[in-house]
């Protein structure tokens, strides 16, 4: 099955139509950025299941994930995905809320291979554990460094600053 | 040390319209072919290795001083431009590459980040200048510094390279030497 780039384009609002059908309150607040975005939000538990079925879809099927996301909303985490359409040429936005308490949320890694090294940066920078991912370590900073600096909370340590 | 280097008369072309010979120390004319023949490790670390690049080419042309040879090996290298931000990660491999580098070696700082760590001084990963892991001979400010200001900064390299001191302040026989300057001191007090 050849995929054909743009074989299938759809107005912003007949995207989010078909979507709201197919997942029903699985994609919550469900909303389009324009020109080209549908942002919605995911519980954690549902997660794996949205993913493989939006990337199984035959309609919209969002095929390419582009990159995982960490973000510090000071109450909670959030780990936001941005995955494109070649069929219908738009892109849909996942955030899924993830307690500071349990900062646990299950991989994509299988279903979108890209997520492997963006997953690994989520941990690095703001200490998202992604449960299944196959090799789950420091990406861009060194193996030994304390905390996860991107995390409103963080403080300098000096421990991180051999070299004074 | 300009000024020393200054103050030399250089010979010129006419000198040597028939056989001819030049006198000079081994000290000068070991620094002098030394400091013209510099070859820069490529270390490129940020934007200030755009700069660095921009150096090697016709515009502004690094060749005129010699040091057109940039190496992507620290064994062939004596010139290690640390040409932007230096941080944590980066920090051993720095270091390890310095000690790779053959004898002898200078490091050049270039900007404001290798030089304190500039605008990212308190970053979670940043070493607030590279002189906390490797001896700098010279410091080039600027964010990032222009060609001119790179090439002034080796200019005062090739200055200090001039400097170095290649025969030994006490040259062998030295001690023979000054064991017949005191012998006669010797006899006196006896």
């Amino acid at each position: 099955m050849g995929l054909v780039v743009g074989s299938n384009p759809m107005s912003m609002d007949a995207i989010a139509m078909v979507l709201v059908e197919r997942f029903g309150a699985d994609l919550e607040d469900v909303r389009i950025q324009e020109p080209d975005t549908v942002v919605a939000r995911v519980a954690r538990e549902k997660l794996r299941d949205v993913a493989a079925r939006l990337k199984a879809d035959p309609e919209v099927g969002y095929e390419t994930l582009n990159w995982v996301a960490g973000v510090d909303r000071r109450t909670a985490l959030e780990s936001v995905y941005h995955v494109y359409s070649w069929k219908t040429n738009t892109w849909i936005e996942l955030h899924v809320t993830v307690p500071k308490a349990k900062a646990e949320v299950d991989t994509v890694c299988d279903i979108w291979p890209a997520a492997d090294w963006h997953e690994r940066e989520a941990w690095d920078m703001v200490g998202i554990r992604f449960i299944g991912h196959p090799d789950l370590r420091r990406i861009l900073l060194k193996d030994d460094f304390v905390g996860h600096p991107l995390r409103k909370d963080y403080v300098d340590l000096a421990e991180n600053h051999p070299h004074v | 040390m300009s000024e020393r280097i200054k103050a030399v008369k250089y010979p010129k072309l006419e000198h040597f319209s028939e056989p001819n010979v030049i006198t000079t120390t081994a000290d000068f004319i070991f620094s002098w072919a030394r400091s013209h023949s510099v070859f820069p490790f490529t270390y490129g670390l940020a934007c200030c290795a755009i700069e660095m690049l921009t150096s090697g080419f016709a515009r502004y042309d690094i060749a005129r001083y010699g040091m057109e040879v940039f190496r992507p090996t620290p064994r062939q290298c004596d010139l290690m431009i640390v040409a932007g931000t230096v941080n944590e990660k980066m920090a051993p491999v720095l270091k390890r590459l310095y000690d790779q580098m053959s004898e002898p070696k200078w490091v050049v700082s270039m900007g404001a980040c290798a030089t304190s760590g500039g605008p990212f001084y308190d970053g979670y990963n940043v070493v607030n200048g590279v002189d906390k892991i490797v001896p700098v001979d010279v410091y080039i400010p600027g964010c990032p510094p222009r060609p001119e200001a790179l090439f002034q900064g080796l200019l005062e390299l090739q200055g200090k390279i001039q400097q170095f001191k290649f025969v030994p302040e006490k040259p062998a026989g030295y001690e023979l030497f000054v064991a017949d300057e005191t012998a006669p001191a010797a006899k006196e007090e006896a």
